[in-house]
């Protein structure tokens, strides 16, 4: 039940919307939906079950040509019935030193992911809970940085990169994304939603700051902690013009440019190329069905959720 | 469910303090003293460190370098020339900026327009729920958080126009095949049903977020008065997802500015520069060509429009808290 916390806060609407069919179905009365007769909802579902085909047909495809001949037919049976050549899979792998791909990524994304919650949750704190001289002030100055997107501080990044020796380094991948303005406030969300009492009490017993933030303020906020983590990264897993421009050495570089470098390198192995795709595409896919939840939820915090 | 309204009245709670905030009329004020520290500003700084060397400084930074003619190598042997940057904007180079401006509208006003549309008409086929409604919801999502890369990539060769998926369907069909990628009319579709494909699942989600917080007792009213289920989407649904239509579009449109991934790894910005927006012409010519001060120019203009439409994204999106 911890995201009931979370959606009450932060707007998931399917919290709210399963209690809303509960309440209609017991209340039976005959209130539906847009396209309320029976036949209408047998075609809607027929259609909607269609339209999920349809999306999912790139990721069968993608999967059966990875298991197809190298010397594949342009005939659709010939396309999407698998034949199980394993070996695509062997030669792809033999390509590009996948592995230290995979470690780059995890130690990029585990390392941002890490320094993105203690500062979002340090701030967060701060903003939503104590009271200080210029507190406002340096909230706004915060979400002004929303006003600037990635593609802009590209050219003067890499040229403070270059200043401090940063290029081609896992520094340049992770500390500039080790704040969020997102994570900042959804924390302060968080804790605006508490009980101030809650707090009250905790100074009268004699806590500080510290073990406020740390004892109350964390088991309280920790759905937003979840959400921001994944968010961050996910990020971190999928970004590529940065590490693109930032690196150029296998052994920081993150795997989607290794996807891309070995898309460049040879544009003709089809096969093997759907391969790597597919054993690249796995992890994430895995994480989102284990977590979907909390996937489609945190989506919506990052948008809707997050109401100035 | 007890929980449920124990936290729906936390985040009353909230609000209510939201409207008095910055009072410290509270009764126990005294024992706030931790929580009133001097030094209070010590916990945001760890952010406010980043932001500042990463983003708020090089933002700084852009402008500066816009206004000279930028040596990469050695910046010592930069040359101030003020607005000629500027200038070059609306010169003809080839690709010329306002090329590339009109081909940057023609994908964000496709991907927005068909993006809201598809949205909203998935999420009204979606919002009944249950099993199997909730696996379509949790297949159109999917594609929206797998990378960028990966699937531009495997879209590239379902484009091929020899052995791709998209031509043999056609021929099954027996509708004419087309070139797609390698057709300068036919690139930026392709890259465009692309996006679409991969961002459509978010948008779902959001509208999916909308309707459920719509009143049923409008539409059983019209639905006793004889509506059918057009007049009453389109009188009473449809303008109460105003608000949340409205942050759809400017959402997707500051996404569809920012796009760069797949116009790389699908058309790198061709065939015949039919696929070079803002972005990309900015990669280009800042780290391909090493026109830095020039590319700095663009990424002032990118900045200047993404700066708009995030002032209206909080513009629509305090409209959604008004309406929620």
């Amino acid at each position: 039940m911890t995201f009931a916390a979370l959606g009450a806060r932060t707007g998931d609407r399917t919290e709210v919307r399963r209690r809303g069919s509960l309440r209609r179905r017991a209340s039976a009365r005959p209130g539906r939906p847009v396209g309320s007769s029976r036949t209408g909802t047998a075609v809607s579902r027929t259609v909607a079950v269609l339209v999920g085909l349809v999306v999912l047909l790139p990721f069968y495809y993608v999967v059966a040509t990875s298991l197809n001949s190298p010397s594949a037919t342009a005939s659709l049976s010939g396309i999407l019935l698998p034949h199980w050549h394993w070996n695509n899979y062997s030669r792809a792998w033999a390509a590009e030193p996948w592995g230290r791909f995979f470690l780059n990524t995890v130690l990029v994304g585990a390392a941002t992911t890490a320094l993105t919650l203690v500062t979002s949750l340090l701030a967060g704190f701060a903003f939503g809970v104590m009271r200080f001289r210029g507190r406002n002030a340096l909230f706004v100055l915060m979400l002004s940085v929303l006003l600037v997107p990635t593609t802009v501080l590209l050219i003067p990044d890499y040229a403070i990169a270059t200043d401090i020796n940063w290029l081609n380094t896992y520094w340049i991948q992770i500390i500039p994304f080790g704040a969020s303005v997102f994570g900042i406030f959804l924390v302060r969300q968080f804790f605006l939603g508490l009980p101030t009492e809650l707090f009250d009490a905790a100074e009268l017993d004699g806590a500080g700051r510290m073990r406020m933030l740390w004892h109350i303020g964390m088991p309280m906020v920790r759905p937003a902690l979840l959400i921001i983590g994944l968010n961050t990264f996910m990020a971190s897993w999928n970004s590529f013009l940065w590490p693109l421009i930032m690196t150029t050495s296998p052994s920081v570089q993150p795997i989607e440019v290794g996807v891309s470098s070995f898309a460049g390198a040879d544009g003709t192995d089809f096969t093997a190329m759907c391969a790597a795709v597919t054993f690249t595409t796995i992890p994430v896919l895995v994480l989102f069905l284990s977590l979907q939840r909390q996937f489609i939820t945190g989506a919506m915090a990052a948008t809707g959720g997050v109401r100035g | 469910m007890a929980e449920l309204d124990r936290n729906a009245e936390l985040a009353n709670g909230a609000l209510q303090r939201d409207v008095r905030a910055g009072r410290a009329d509270h009764p126990a004020r005294r024992i706030k003293r931790a929580r009133e520290s001097p030094i209070g500003w010590l916990y945001p700084a760890p952010a406010l460190l980043i932001f500042a060397v990463f983003v708020i400084a090089p933002t700084a930074y852009t402008i500066y370098i816009s206004t000279f003619k930028w040596n990469v190598l050695n910046t010592s042997m930069s040359k101030y020339i003020g607005f000629a940057n500027y200038q070059t904007l609306f010169s003809s180079s080839t690709p010329s900026f306002l090329s590339s401006a009109w081909r940057s509208l023609y994908f964000s006003g496709a991907t927005v327009i068909g993006g809201t549309v598809l949205g909203l008409a998935i999420a009204l086929l979606l919002q009944r729920g249950g099993k199997l409604l909730n696996g379509v919801r949790v297949a159109v999502f999917a594609p929206y958080i797998t990378p960028v890369v990966a699937t531009s990539v495997a879209w590239v060769w379902i484009f091929n126009p020899q052995f791709g998926l998209a031509n043999s369907l056609l021929r099954v069909l027996h509708l004419p095949t087309e070139q797609w990628l390698q057709s300068s009319t036919w690139a930026m579709p392709s890259v465009i049903v692309f996006s679409l494909w991969h961002e459509v699942g978010f948008t779902v989600v959001l509208f999916l977020g909308g309707l459920s917080v719509l009143s049923t007792e409008m539409s059983e009213a019209a639905r006793m008065d004889g509506a059918n289920a057009w007049q009453e989407f389109w009188h009473i649904t449809w303008p109460q997802l105003r608000p949340v239509t409205t942050f759809v579009v400017v959402i997707t449109s500051i996404t569809s500015l920012q796009a760069f991934t797949q116009f790389y790894e699908m058309s790198s910005g061709g065939p015949d520069y039919a696929t070079t927006t803002l972005s990309y012409l900015l990669y280009q010519e800042a780290f391909l060509l090493f026109h830095t001060g020039y590319g700095a120019a663009l990424a002032v203009v990118l900045f200047l429009v993404t700066a708009a439409f995030t002032l209206l994204r909080r513009w629509s999106s305090s409209n959604i808290a008004r309406l929620g």
